[in-house]
């Protein structure tokens, strides 16, 4: 409030002559323009920490990386015609292969004798068909001219076999058809995702025991004290109380579970007899308690060009290079080589582009937790055609056969990646297939999920997989197994890394009495209340260990983790003995090799 | 304040009213300009938030989708006075520099201690240019030629500085780091030299794009910009760098046209 000093207030009647004698009065006037000055408003400490934090925490900016260990074995050999594959193979019955190609014999330093092009040669391919980084650019007949199979582009070194990404989980599917088998027996599932848990009664109410039995083929997520919801039901009764664990097999309580048997007839407890189940934590509030099932669906967020990925320095896996020399005489084409069956580089994957996670909620609901690096199988040399898709629990051998979930006629197990082809000169109009590379906003399948609203947690029950099997046009595996559901390999496309944490502990209340819920609080009709786990800051570790504290520089989060990339072989096929499956292999060594052969 | 309240009567003296003007006021409006002050303030006493992250930057490809990179490194054989006769006394080949068939064969420590190194300037003006990053190519790169070591032990391929560089094989080289932000520094064009470090004589050589024979009017004494340098692009969409010719504008570093470099002779 602004006064002029020189303002005198003076008697009314002392205006001018004769003026009247009346009150007078200052009109103050409400309106502020000014406030009262509190003290350090204008003096701030400046906490250089306190700055940091606040930039860390409001930046939504990451840029994960990942270093890849890649564990592979070479387990199928199979043979093939096509001249390009076949000169390149690692051979495993060179000097039979060698005695019906080279029909009038062959031998060193003499003329190259007649061939039998019509006989084909038995290996494995090597390894740069599997490698993260192929670096075979040079090899004439096969990556360079002439006949060559594919021109080779150094820019397309690092996608000819792999294509990476980054990915988070942005939906659940619920409707999502599964199988599993039992292995060993011929209890086989078909279900539904959002129906639960396949089981099969282990002991049933027929072996008149004290407890009834039941085996998953999956972790069943159960402790002691819950409830089982089941597909059928007993005189109207759904939910049963889970009395134990396993039995005396190590680790069988993750598969196992039983419930007491208090002296149930008919045939729906009996031994074999399958169903579904979900898990109730308290059967007084299943409908709050009860578990949903699902599997996640994720959506690519990176294009393919934005991956960098480079040797991880010298860093190789323990199980070291498996390589060999072919000898001259025991190749078709007279030429000594090295050839690789395995190789034990590990890369590092990071990315041009930077991951923006702002505004982005998980399959849930909930601020994003965790980012996944998905790689695919793009296969773009065609040794390999139709991918399957499909969980960990189907990984199993169905009686030393793959499980029929693999069969390239069920439509359940085919991938959301598009297969591309192309033909070469020298392999006519036959087909070689690859996969496309995906796009950002592309989608694809996830893990097989339980979540529980009352735990408000999420558990992986079995990882998604994809299988790569042999073009059996180009590359044949010689056993009795249809060419529709061959063996092939498996890899884990979505590995995760965690970028944030969500607290250990639950936070339950109603909104009037708790300021800040989340808005991905889970709101019981039952109690009135919201649960919720707490999102714990970046750079905060609670005493048990949980959060999240990696580096953020440059504005950016920097998260990080390695990665073993398995791509693990269904099963082993024989190699000189293919006619009768399981047999003793013969050992694919016995050509001793030379102390000093031509490859030196 | 309860203005309302204020009543002032008649006294026998003159009446006033002492409003207070104590500073225990400010005027609204003070506070966000502090607030935005105070960012201000943080900025320059902390430093703001800057992306210092780099990227690859890849050669670019060409139409043929040939990503490589070729560089070709001349010397002078200092066996006869530069002149406009003397062209073919350029050669792509350590030998012309001074180092024997066995250093270069038996990797002598001279030999490779030796380095080029591309420097990336902002201008081609000397006198305003900055330098900002510069690449270093190891002399264990490159193709080979073949050469006598001795007559006991025949021809042997030893190393030449003629390169090819790409994501596989030889890379050194092949990638540019730089920010991948451009808030900080936004440049899109480098201008690049070459120098050869010689591992002998622990000097650095400057290197030329053009042939200092055929440097007109004068072979020692021209205008540098048009001879030291070749321009460099980034593009930071598709994080990649081509290579032009500061005399044609026309892209260069594919097998047919490499990047040429020849050692600068002094008179």
């Amino acid at each position: 409030m602004i006064v002029d000093p020189t303002t005198s207030i003076i008697l009314s009647t002392q205006r001018y002559k004769s003026a009247p004698r009346v009150d007078q009065f200052i009109n103050v006037p409400f309106a502020q323009s000014t406030k009262t000055l509190t003290e350090y408003d204008r003096s701030v400490d400046i906490s250089l920490a306190t700055v940091f934090d606040e930039e860390r925490q409001l930046s939504t900016i990451f840029r994960p990386v990942t270093k890849f260990a890649i564990l592979f074995e070479n387990a199928y050999t199979g043979s093939t015609k096509y001249v390009p594959f076949r000169d390149n193979l690692y051979y495993t019955n060179a000097i039979i292969n060698a005695q019906d190609y080279y029909y009038q014999g062959n031998t060193m330093a003499v003329q190259p004798p007649a061939t039998d092009q019509n006989i084909p040669w038995d290996g494995f391919p090597q390894y740069s068909e599997f490698d993260f980084i192929r670096t075979d650019n040079d090899v004439i007949g096969y990556t360079q001219p002439p006949n060559n199979h594919v021109t080779f582009k150094n820019v397309s070194a690092t996608t000819y076999n792999w294509s990476h990404y980054i990915s988070y989980p942005y939906k659940n599917n619920f409707n999502k058809t599964l199988s599993a088998i039992e292995p060993g027996t011929n209890i086989q599932w078909s279900w539904v995702a959002s129906s639960g848990l396949p089981y099969y009664v282990l002991v049933g109410n027929d072996k008149n025991t004290r407890q009834i039995t039941f085996k998953c083929p999956m972790t069943h997520g159960l402790s002691v004290g819950e409830y089982v919801q089941l597909s059928v039901n007993y005189n109207g009764n759904q939910l049963f109380q889970v009395s134990s664990l396993g039995t005396t097999g190590s680790g069988s309580e993750e598969y196992i579970f039983s419930i007491s048997n208090i002296g149930y007839t008919g045939n729906v407890f009996q031994t074999n007899s399958k169903g579904t189940f979900k898990r109730v934590i308290n059967a007084g509030n299943s409908g709050d308690t009860i578990s949903e099932y699902y599997v996640r669906q994720h959506k690519i967020i990176t294009k393919p060009e934005c991956a960098v990925l480079v040797n991880a320095g010298f860093e190789r896996n323990i199980y070291g290079n498996k390589q060999k020399c072919e000898i001259k005489v025991l190749t078709p084409n007279q030429k000594v080589r090295n050839s690789i069956k395995e190789g034990d580089r590990s890369y590092t994957l990071s990315f041009n582009c930077d991951v923006d996670i702002n505004g982005l909620k998980d399959n849930q609901g909930r601020p994003l937790t965790e980012l996944f690096f998905t790689t695919i199988w793009r296969g773009y040399f065609g040794w390999t055609s139709v991918m399957r898709e499909g969980w960990y629990f189907n990984t199993y051998l169905q009686k030393g056969k793959p499980q029929t979930w693999w069969d390239t006629t069920n439509a359940n197990a085919n991938v959301n990646i598009s297969e591309n082809f192309y033909t070469t000169p020298s392999g006519g109009n036959v087909k070689f297939y690859y996969n496309d590379l995906l796009n950002t906003g592309s989608t694809l399948n996830g893990d097989f999920c339980e979540w529980n609203n009352f735990d408000q947690f999420e558990r992986v029950i079995s990882t998604y997989q994809h299988k790569i099997k042999y073009n059996e046009n180009w590359f044949t595996i010689k056993n009795k197994l249809p060419t529709t559901n061959q063996y092939g390999y498996f890899y884990q496309p979505h590995n995760p890394v965690q970028i944030a944490s969500f607290s250990d502990y639950i936070e339950e209340g109603s909104s009037a009495n708790v300021v800040g819920i989340p808005d991905y609080a889970y709101y019981s009709t039952t109690t009135a209340l919201f649960r919720w786990r707490d999102l714990y800051p970046y750079g905060f570790i609670d005493p048990n260990g949980v959060g999240v504290d990696y580096p953020f520089l440059n504005g950016a989060q920097y998260p990080f983790t390695n990665t073993i990339f398995r791509i693990t072989p269904e099963n082993y096929n024989i190699p000189s003995d293919y006619a009768n499956i399981g047999s003793v292999p013969v050992n694919i060594t016995t050509i001793t090799d030379p102390l000093v052969d031509e490859c030196e | 304040m309860n203005a309302n309240k204020i009543k002032i009567v008649k006294t026998d003296l003159d009446g006033f009213v002492n409003v207070p003007i104590n500073m225990q006021w400010d005027f609204i409006g003070n506070d966000e300009a502090i607030s935005s002050y105070e960012i201000d303030v943080i900025n320059e006493v902390i430093n703001p938030v800057a992306d210092f992250e780099i990227s690859r930057f890849a050669h670019n490809v060409f139409p043929n989708q040939d990503s490589a990179i070729n560089y070709d490194f001349y010397f002078y054989d200092d066996s006869a006075p530069i002149t406009a006769n003397t062209v073919g006394n350029w050669g792509i080949t350590y030998l012309n520099e001074g180092f024997s068939v066995k250093d270069v064969y038996y990797y002598s420590k001279p030999f490779t201690k030796s380095f080029f190194k591309l420097d990336f300037y902002t201008t081609k003006e000397e006198k305003t240019q900055q330098i900002y990053l510069s690449i270093v190519l190891p002399v264990q790169q490159g193709s080979t030629e073949t050469v006598l070591l001795s007559p006991q032990l025949g021809l042997v391929e030893i190393k030449k500085p003629k390169m090819k560089l790409d994501y596989i094989g030889d890379k050194e080289g092949f990638f540019i780091y730089w920010l991948r932000n451009r808030n900080f520094i936004d440049i899109n064009r480098f201008y690049m030299t070459a120098k050869f470090f010689d591992g002998r004589t622990g000097i650095f050589k400057q290197m030329t794009n053009t042939q200092q024979n055929l440097i007109t009017p004068n072979k020692f004494n021209f205008d540098n910009s048009n001879y030291f340098y070749y321009r460099v692009d980034l593009d930071y969409d598709n994080k990649t760098y081509e290579v032009f010719s500061t005399a044609t504008n026309q892209r260069v570093g594919d097998a047919n046209t490499p990047i040429k470099f020849y050692e600068y002779v002094n008179p």
